[in-house]
């Protein structure tokens, strides 16, 4: 039972971390689904919100809710009045021509704002009786029930229904909440943010066949009195912010951990060997972060539950954890081991800091991310290995700094300044970063990329012990904070803000760390060095010099220490710089003469002393290598220049994974024996890294290509794969498998897929090496192996994929059968007879099917196969495993981008909308997006009006029920037309319109070029969101009531939104509400508190005007009426509404939501010529 | 009637021989289950000695096709005492006679494994066809559907079953490969990631030992060791609401 009657509290939070305070803070919810219908996909419930109000004259409860349709609300058990109004569902209204991205992108950032809970707003407008007023003006507790029922809903929760016999329960049908960042409101009504915290009961009434999975303790499951179904309930007593609520329902089997009885793993029927096997490793991640953080695991019990169609592969929320069902695998699997272990292990870090430890609003997300990241990196580190965890670290960098230089940045910590787009921090984007729904889904996977890379900063900085003390302490707080009362205000202690972290890091370690703050987080942006050098050997003197490029997008000026590594003959050396405005030139001494002293031996880095060949090196300069920035301090990308030998010195001696990476990729560089000779020895040392040797494997092949003229003996690998893995008698069959050592395991898998690359001098595959494969194929025998070789066998055919090269084609003749190829029949075969095999004996993950259709694609692309994509469409059908349906999809649009096909574009659309799969929906779109028909400035076919259209209402309107759908189509919308209008549209008829309010004449709007558009003002403004519309009266519960839908409420937004405007603009003189429709409109809103919404029951059609009429107006408004009239007798009790009138407000923001950001420009603006 | 009454003494008798631990029943067996029976042993030679009893003859010997003496080599082997006399004569002795022969087995490592590897792909490509034939078929090429034929692309109803679960033939392989216990003859201490080869068979064995003791708990309440997780508990019936 929650706290009753107690007094106000004010959120113990400073101002200016967020800037408000919440008018309506909740402490308590109950959140009740009493029927769940599998077959119908519906939800029926209620909620119950426990509300302290903060202030006297709160009269009107926002919440947020989407797609659920409302019955009844009722405030301390009085009926209580309520509006539903989502401007998010159509961005931009009126059927304008209006169709640049610009435009859009504001539009829909403001329309976020509008429902954004952190800014106190929501959809759900709920209007306190007046009865209540003098309760809540005493601030005494108010309790809102909420009735509500889901239908079909297209997010936030997703059934899995498979079509087949039997009962629900016998067909595995599945039921669990998914989405991006806070998308609890797509189930039930809530205050759906991070930084609003409370405690919660949630009651479940499922089929008794059935478990429901949520957070919290499982107090008791109870039979209902029929017996056929059971209720479960779950206690949430530690505060948990609505978005971090979460539900699975399914037929699930049951396992309890057999080393820790309070966690619980869960999967669909039939999997339960598979999921003890998977799971058999979680103890060993809850010891790792309970020993680091000196902290225990925060709630009292952990759920990981694994459901099919996942709509991320991870998600983490209190107490629980919602997986992919593919991330199980038996104990026969290698390459998927340490992937699914990487997800549990991500899963329970963010369990710490992101569940337990929410954060106080949107800009500090990367404080969390950062830090389950960081620690994530920790648990890598311990578990793969130091050379793993470096790679891990290279590679990370490698992805921001390519994202960041492509797309102009990533900024970690926006602040924003007043509202105004013109402070936008993210100008360079095609999307507001104002808020979490409007960011391009991989904007936000380098976000956290990011995020942890620059805590790893912050631990060299100030060393990791001081690191998990800040930690430490943070969690610590927050547990002190969690087993309080609502009432002693402690609660905020359990939200992370970026300047409450900083203050614990400077409290903890004393140091300053502002600067790299400033550099990293405040400011988006990467280093991008070049670095070269020249040995003066009369000073004996490194010169070097490093330059910086600062003005390319996506870069940043650094001035700071950078630690330069050089390797002398003598010895190891670090020398830290400091990076200057103006000095490029470094002097750095040198401690060994150049010297020919063969005999003795070098020392390294780590302390080893190594005899090296030194006859490759110059005879006056005693430098083996330089490396800049070695431990990977910067955010940088350096470009370095060094000689050959040096390269091969770094390859072949230096310890560190990184440096050999490096060293690799420079050596495609020089195509020499001697790079040759390097490589090889690495590929051949087992002592080094495996993924080095990986690496290795694919320069060697691109350095033979390059050598092909003179290189001697046997093709590239081919005699070292022979000694390794073949038999010693006959070395043209390999080995029976035996996958014991991982390491050969994964060269004897990458070894055949690099040999494939080899080309001769006809710029063919040789003859030699797809024999090989071929062999390799023919002699593959896993009979005696401990391991499932699917993987293996998928990489001998991408390896056959790899072999293939154009088609001589003779004036464009048509693929037949006749003219093939006969390697290519050769390769054909082997595809159909393990595509075959794969439908009567299939691999896990069907790997091989993925690799089939792959390596079918390659061959219509290379005019071996005549181009069909009918195979792929097949196969991306639902109903196949998603990971076959990504490689066909895939297939399908690189299909519709070679042959410039409409009809598979609109086949990829229309799945777009249509699949049953939120994640294929989302890959459809970034696969488009990655590997467009055509871009901006490309003549293509397929650029034309329709499409304009039909993407711009997907955006629009159609994927309003998923943020990530929605900003995906955004992101294609942008890689295909750019931020302005779209070339292909015919321009407006009218160039010029007349804007008879201003009496100026200005260009039309719709034609503004791209620079001006974006100085165009917000269309919509946070102040703004009183447009509420759909007034739905709640006295009576009759059946007339339910009757109404929504859906047309919804429809007719746009129309009101227009009259909305009209009437608040100020310059218009504008008869109000003379019409009955509007009676049943909200007027103005006011966060003042005023009260101005009175429901009157039967109360006649009364009506006021503010103003005598003006008769074009009411001619328009008449035009209207008529097609209203209907919906309005749905309402018996009409409200009519004061419409208060903030002429100065209105000032300010004169063009709220209107389609003329014409009225924005002054008319100065570019030509007028049209 | 008869036959069990004969099965009786049979059954019986068995039963006496086997209580005195012997296997094969003697006359006294006979004798004292006749007894127990309330037969009178002592009327029996009487009756087996009586003057109208009835014998079996032997089958009347039918003409026996005679074996030419040109076709006959050698002596037939004369039958033992257990088969009686009108019974067939054995073969002639040069039936018996083989010829070894000496050809080196197959036992070349190359050979075999080619042997091995045509065999399998002669078997999948057979297969296949087959099942190529017999179903749809989906062709890469227009003009022809017979040389590379692919089988048909059908969903499932549920797909990622059979993308998970190891087919039974990894099951099999699996359970060979573990009894016959593939040594690990490579480096195992250089394993680059720990995905735990060896040390998840102890691992494995005390989670399977733990399990069993779930579920054992999880059976008999109020064992000591129970596992107390709220999704073992069972579930509550509901309580009575009084109607108002």
């Amino acid at each position: 039972v929650p706290p009753v009657g107690m007094l106000l509290f004010r959120m113990n939070r400073k101002k200016g971390d967020k800037g408000f305070e919440s008018p309506r803070p909740t402490t308590h919810q109950v959140v009740c689904i009493n029927n769940i219908n599998f077959q119908r996909k519906s939800v029926v419930g209620y909620v119950e919100l426990t509300i302290f109000p903060t202030v006297a004259n709160l009269n009107r409860i926002k919440l947020n809710s989407k797609q659920c349709r409302i019955y009844r609300v009722r405030v301390n058990d009085l009926e209580a009045a309520f509006i539903y109004n989502d401007p998010t569902l159509e961005v931009c209204h009126h059927e304008s021509k209006q169709r640049n991205l610009n435009y859009f992108s504001n539009a829909y950032a403001a329309a976020v704002s509008a429902v954004d809970p952190d800014a106190g707003n929501g959809e759900l407008c709920i209007k306190v009786p007046s009865e209540l007023w003098k309760h809540v003006d005493e601030l005494k507790v108010l309790k809102v029930h909420i009735n509500f029922s889901l239908d079909q809903p297209k997010g936030g929760l997703h059934f899995v229904v498979p079509n087949m016999e039997g009962s629900m329960a016998e067909r595995g049908a599945h039921v669990f909440s998914c989405g991006y960042q806070n998308s609890t409101r797509f189930w039930f009504p809530c205050v759906d943010s991070y930084s609003e915290l409370c405690t919660w009961k949630l009651e479940y009434t499922v089929d008794a066949a059935m478990v429901a999975v949520s957070n919290g303790d499982l107090v008791e499951t109870v039979y209902t009195h029929d017996m056929r179904k059971k209720t479960f309930h779950y206690m949430l007593a530690i505060p948990t912010a609505a978005s971090n609520i979460s539900l699975a329902i399914g037929p699930f089997e049951i396992l309890v951990d057999p080393y820790m009885h309070e966690v619980t793993h869960f999967c669909l029927p039939q999997l339960l060997p598979l999921l003890k096997h998977t799971t058999s490793y979680l103890h060993e991640v809850f010891e790792f972060y309970e020993e680091i953080l000196t902290c225990r695991y925060p709630y009292s019990c952990f759920k990981t539950v694994f459901i099919d169609e996942a709509y991320v592969e991870v998600a983490a929320y209190a107490s629980m954890s919602i997986f992919s069902t593919n991330l199980l695998h038996s104990a026969m699997i290698i390459d998927e081991t340490p992937l699914t272990r990487r997800c549990l292990a991500q899963a329970l870090a963010q369990q710490f800091f992101g569940c337990f430890i929410s954060r106080m609003s949107w800009s500090d997300e990367w404080v969390l991310k950062g830090i389950s990241g960081y620690i994530y990196g920790l648990w890598m580190k311990k578990t793969f290995g130091v050379n793993e965890y470096r790679h891990w670290i290279k590679q990370e960098l490698d992805q921001i700094v390519a994202y960041e230089l492509k797309t102009g940045g990533v900024l970690l910590h926006p602040i924003f300044g007043g509202g105004k787009e013109k402070d936008n921090p993210a100008s360079h984007l095609h999307f507001s970063i104002k808020h979490p729904h409007t960011l391009s889904w991989e904007y936000y996977t380098m976000f956290q990329c990011k995020a942890h890379l620059v805590m790893r900063l912050i631990e060299n900085r100030i060393s990791m012990e001081f690191m998990l003390q800040v930690f430490n302490k943070l969690l610590s707080l927050a547990s002190t904070a969690s087993s309080q009362k609502f009432q002693s205000h402690m609660w905020s202690q359990m939200l992370v803000s970026t300047s409450g972290f900083l203050k614990s890091i400077s409290n903890v370690s004393g140091k300053d760390i502002q600067p790299l703050i400033k550099q990293w987080v405040d400011q988006s942006g990467v280093v991008k060095f070049y670095g070269s050098f020249a040995f003066n050997r009369k000073r004996n003197v490194l010169e070097l010099e490093i330059k910086q490029d600062y003005t390319s997008p996506g870069t940043q000026k650094y001035v700071g220490p950078l630690k330069v590594t050089v390797q002398e003959l003598d010895g190891s050396f670090n020398h830290t710089l400091q990076i200057e405005e103006n000095s490029l030139k470094h002097d750095i001494p040198c401690h060994s003469k150049s010297r020919r002293n063969k005999k003795k031996k070098i020392p390294l880095m780590n302390g080893e002393e190594v005899d090296m060949d030194l006859s490759a090196m110059d005879a006056d300069s005693p430098l083996l290598w330089i490396r800049i920035d070695p431990d990977m301090s910067v955010l940088r990308k350096v470009e370095f220049e060094q000689s050959d030998f040096m390269w091969q010195y770094q390859l072949r001696y230096e310890r560190d994974v990184v440096a050999q990476e490096e060293a690799i990729l420079a050596l495609e560089k020089f195509p020499t024996p001697a790079s040759r000779l390097a490589l090889t020895d690495i590929l051949e040392q087992e002592q080094c890294f495996y993924r080095v040797r990986m690496l290795a494997c694919f320069c060697l092949a691109k350095i033979a290509n390059s050598m092909v003229s003179t290189w001697t003996g046997p093709p590239a690998m081919k005699s070292l794969f022979t000694r390794m893995f073949c038999c010693k008698t006959c070395p043209n069959i390999v080995k029976t498998n035996n996958f014991m050592n991982f390491q050969s395991y994964f060269l004897q898998k990458t070894m055949p897929v690099a040999m494939a690359l080899l080309r001769d001098v006809h710029n063919l595959c040789p003859k030699e090496v797809l024999m090989f494969i071929l062999d390799l194929i023919k002699y593959n025998d896993n009979r005696k192996n401990k391991f499932s070789d699917n993987y293996y066998r998928a990489e001998l055919i991408d390896a056959l994929a790899n072999s293939v090269t154009p088609a001589v084609s003779v004036n464009n003749e048509v693929r037949t059968l006749d003219n093939l190829n006969p390697d290519v029949r050769l390769i054909l075969e082997e595809i159909t007879r393990f595509l075959n095999m794969e439908k009567l004996l299939p691999s896990y993950r069907h790997t091989i099917t993925v690799s089939c259709l792959k390596a079918i694609r390659v061959l219509q692309k290379n005019g071996h196969v005549p181009s069909d994509p009918a195979l792929f469409k097949s196969y991306a059908e639902y109903g196949h495993f998603v990971d076959v349906r990504i490689a066909a999809l895939e297939a399908v649009v690189d299909y519709t981008k070679v042959d410039r096909s409409y009809e598979e574009l609109q086949w990829l659309l229309t799945m777009v909308q249509n699949d049953p799969v939120p994640y294929i929906r989302h890959k459809i779109l970034d696969m488009l997006t990655k590997n467009p028909p055509f871009t901006k400035n490309m003549e293509s076919p397929l650029c034309n009006e329709a499409l304009v259209d039909q993407l711009w209402k997907l955006m629009n309107s159609g994927t309003s029920h998923d943020w990530r759908l929605r900003c995906g189509a955004v992101d294609l919308y942008f890689t295909l037309f750019g931020l302005s209008r779209p070339s292909c549209l015919p321009l407006p008829e009218l160039g010029l319109v007349l804007n008879l309010k201003e009496k100026k004449a200005v260009l039309n709007p719709t034609i503004i070029p791209e620079s001006v558009a974006n100085n165009q003002e917000p269309v919509n403004s946070t102040n703004n969101h009183g447009q509420s519309v759909g007034f739905q009266n709640t006295f009576s519960n009759s059946q007339e009531e339910e009757e109404i839908d929504m859906d047309t409420v919804h429809d007719s937004q746009a129309f009101i939104y227009h009259h909305l405007n009209m009437l608040e603009r100020p310059s218009t003189p504008v008869n109000y509400l003379l019409i009955p429709f509007y009676q049943f409109l909200l007027g103005k809103e006011q966060s003042s508190g005023e009260v101005n919404m009175h429901p009157v029951s039967a109360a006649p059609l009364s009506v006021f005007s503010k103003e005598s009429n003006s008769s074009k107006h009411s001619d328009h408004h008449h035009h209207h009426h008529h097609e209203h009239k209907k919906k309005k007798k749905k309402h018996k009790h009409k409200h009519k509404h004061k419409h208060k009138h903030d002429n100065k407000e209105k000032e300010k923001d004169p063009f709220a939501f209107s389609n003329s950001p014409a009225s924005a420009r002054s008319i100065r603006s570019p030509s007028l010529s049209d | 009637m008869l036959q069990s009454y004969i099965s009786e003494i049979g059954r019986s008798a068995k039963s006496y021989c086997e209580h005195t631990a012997r296997t094969q029943p003697t006359l006294s067996d006979i004798v004292v289950t006749l007894v127990e029976m309330g037969f009178n042993v002592e009327t029996l030679p009487a009756y087996a000695k009586r003057s109208q009893r009835m014998v079996i003859t032997a089958p009347p010997v039918t003409n026996q096709p005679v074996t030419p003496k040109a076709l006959t080599a050698g002596q037939n082997k004369p039958h033992p005492s257990h088969i009686p006399g009108h019974f067939p004569e054995f073969p002639d002795p040069h039936t018996y006679i083989k010829t070894p022969t000496y050809r080196e087995p197959v036992s070349d490592y190359q050979v075999l494994r080619e042997k091995a590897a045509s065999q399998r792909r002669d078997v999948e490509r057979a297969l296949t066809r087959f099942m190529a034939k017999t179903g749809e078929t989906q062709s890469l090429f227009k003009d022809d559907v017979s040389t590379f034929p692919l089988i048909a692309a059908r969903p499932f109803t549920v797909p990622y079953l059979t993308a998970l679960l190891p087919s039974e033939l990894e099951m099999q392989q699996m359970e060979e490969t573990d009894s016959s216990e593939q040594d690990d003859q490579t480096d195992t201490e250089n394993l680059p990631l720990h995905m735990s080869t060896d040390d998840s068979g102890p691992e494995k064995e005390n989670a399977s030992v733990l399990q069993q003791n779930t579920s054992l708990s999880g059976s008999r309440n109020g064992e000591e060791n129970m596992i107390d997780n709220p999704y073992l508990r069972p579930v509550k019936k509901p309580k009575i609401r009084r109607k108002k």
